[in-house]
């Protein structure tokens, strides 16, 4: 157990959260905008070690998971955040740089933006490519595909 | 669509603390390289230049030798696997993750098998855990060669890459015996493994391992004992243990770093907990540290294959599994101990008979996003080491 529920500390720092114990672990739901603020809170605390970060498009608005690990302890907890489709979300890389790979392939596959990104082009993808994952952006069968030049 | 991807960057939102903070291992913020500058020349490295591993495409940019910024240009093999495997059944998905850590595909596929355990509490039979760590373990070491051959080809030694590519052409003939191909494997599926062990490959891998050892002795004498190749790699390349956890790194460039972290001994998983091996750590961060960080896992490697083989359970080879099978509705994240460092998969599931999300935690990507940091500072030639020593496979960082 952490010394340090993420939840409680988030409530210290005035931040709006809602924590749940799921099956994939400590999880907590969050407001977007004070998004980099909970990760400097919970960095303090331990929580030191960005693992992961990605959006999902759950079909009404994509859902950002930040996977962040207290590395001493072994403790993991997901903080998760909806942004609108063609929302945004503050860069988190002054906290963890480890999200300035990340940001830039969720903002190229999922439509969205993290302003105070300090080189926010795409990474994966070339330009004009529509945001593939998009539960809109259908997967289609080689012979369904038109190349400009047929 | 406006996607705010051309938008020039922005600082941290209006009234922020963090606006002027830059974080503990960094020495500035990391713009990327300015293309239009006239003082300095801007060096495409790349995408086919051989000392890039794959197709990398690195900027730097440069002020005579010396290298002022680095960036990398990711995207040549990007095949969308996330998204493709939004319209694969379950078990149809480790065809899709052998290609994207080409060099060993059986971790993807371990650490894709235990998300969908765990998302669905399937047991996997004691017999099937340990099968899958042998495969994985001669996997590790084969991917070791590799990067061991190419590291040496970086820097200008040729021969020792002859004699490894050898030396990794016996384990590939022992995997394909074993799982039917020589890296496109498809051999751990959710539940256990595809089939057991055949018969008399107990004795192959035995007879190969009584080699082993020696020819990793003579490798390591062709690189590690030779003057020329160490002076290259001492001091150069430094990454700090700070700015490592900074940028997310993990595996053996990580434990180069001096942070003692292993998943396999940390969060164990398949037959882990009931083996004895060592974590091999160096504190020095450069080139040379992560050369003799691996160098001591390839030693482990083959001290775990020994045990495997000796301790190898009795019993099924896989749990039984449903032809139509559907996970509960839920979110798992699994992860291995890659060769290359921490290889989580992140699954969301709606019930479906195909995975609603599957995140691939790319260890190679969060590696090589240091380059700037680790670069910058150093030399051109210096830079190609670098990138050697960090063992990049871009089928994985491009997905």
């Amino acid at each position: 157990m952490p010394a340090h529920q993420p939840a409680d500390v988030l409530g210290l720092a005035g931040i709006a959260c809602e924590a749940a114990d799921e099956p994939l672990g400590a999880v907590v739901r969050m407001d977007a905008d004070r998004i980099l603020d909970a990760l400097a809170a919970l960095q303090t605390v331990g929580y030191d070690f960005l693992v992961d970060l990605f959006g999902t498009d759950t079909g009404e608005r994509i859902e950002l998971t930040y996977h962040v690990r207290a590395f001493a302890t072994h403790d993991d907890v997901y903080l998760k955040v909806l942004v609108d489709y063609d929302g945004e979300a503050p860069s988190v890389w002054r906290v963890h740089p480890a999200a300035l790979y990340p940001e830039r392939e969720a903002a190229e596959l999922l439509g969205m933006s993290f302003p105070g990104h300090p080189n926010p082009k795409r990474l994966l993808t070339t330009e004009g490519l529509p945001p593939m994952l998009r539960k809109s952006e259908l997967i289609r069968e080689a012979g369904e595909v038109q190349l400009p030049y047929e | 669509m406006s996607d705010g991807l051309t938008a020039p960057p922005r600082i941290a939102p209006e009234g922020s603390q963090h606006q002027d903070v830059l974080p503990a291992g960094l020495k500035r913020v990391p713009h990327g390289v300015d293309e239009l500058a006239t003082e300095h020349l801007v060096l495409n490295m790349g995408p086919q230049h051989p000392s890039t591993h794959g197709v990398l495409h690195v900027l730097l940019e440069l002020d005579g030798e010396e290298v002022i910024a680095a960036e990398a240009s990711l995207g040549y093999l990007h095949r969308g696997i996330e998204k493709l495997a939004e319209s694969r059944r379950y078990h149809q998905v480790a065809t899709l993750l052998d290609r994207a850590d080409y060099l060993s595909g059986l971790h993807t596929e371990t650490a894709f098998a235990l998300a969908v355990e765990q998302l669905a509490g399937i047991e996997v039979p004691r017999r099937a855990s340990w099968l899958r760590s042998l495969a994985m373990e001669l996997n590790r070491y084969a991917s070791h060669l590799i990067w061991l051959g190419t590291f040496g080809m970086d820097a200008g030694a040729m021969a020792p890459f002859l004699y490894i590519m050898r030396d990794r052409e016996l384990i590939l003939d022992i995997l394909e015996a074993w799982c039917g191909s020589r890296m496109m494997f498809n051999y751990v599926r959710p539940g256990g493994v595809f089939a057991d062990i055949p018969g008399g490959l107990d004795a192959k891998i035995r007879s190969w391992l009584a080699v082993a050892d020696s020819y990793l002795d003579d490798n390591d004498a062709l690189l590690g004992g030779n003057e020329i190749f160490v002076a290259r790699m001492k001091g150069t390349g430094v990454i700090d243990a700070a700015t490592a956890l900074a940028f997310g790194m993990t595996g053996a460039c990580l434990r180069a770093s001096g942070v003692d972290y292993d998943l396999r001994r940390d969060v164990p998983y398949c037959a882990y907990p009931e083996l004895d091996f060592e974590v091999p750590l160096a504190t020095a961060g450069d080139n040379l540290a992560r050369y003799q960080v691996r160098i001591g896992e390839m030693r482990q490697c083959l001290r775990l294959i020994h045990q495997l083989l000796d301790g190898m359970p009795e019993g099924e080879h896989t749990a039984k599994m449903p032809k139509a099978f559907r996970p509960p509705v839920g979110e798992s994240y699994a992860a291995v101990e890659s060769p290359r460092g921490e290889l989580g998969i992140h699954l969301v599931s709606d019930g479906g008979p195909t995975p609603y999300r599957m995140r691939l935690r790319s260890p190679a990507y969060f590696n090589l996003s240091i380059v700037d940091e680790a670069l910058a500072g150093g030399l051109v030639a210096d830079a190609i080491v670098t990138l050697g020593s960090l063992d990049i496979v871009l089928g994985e960082i491009d997905r």
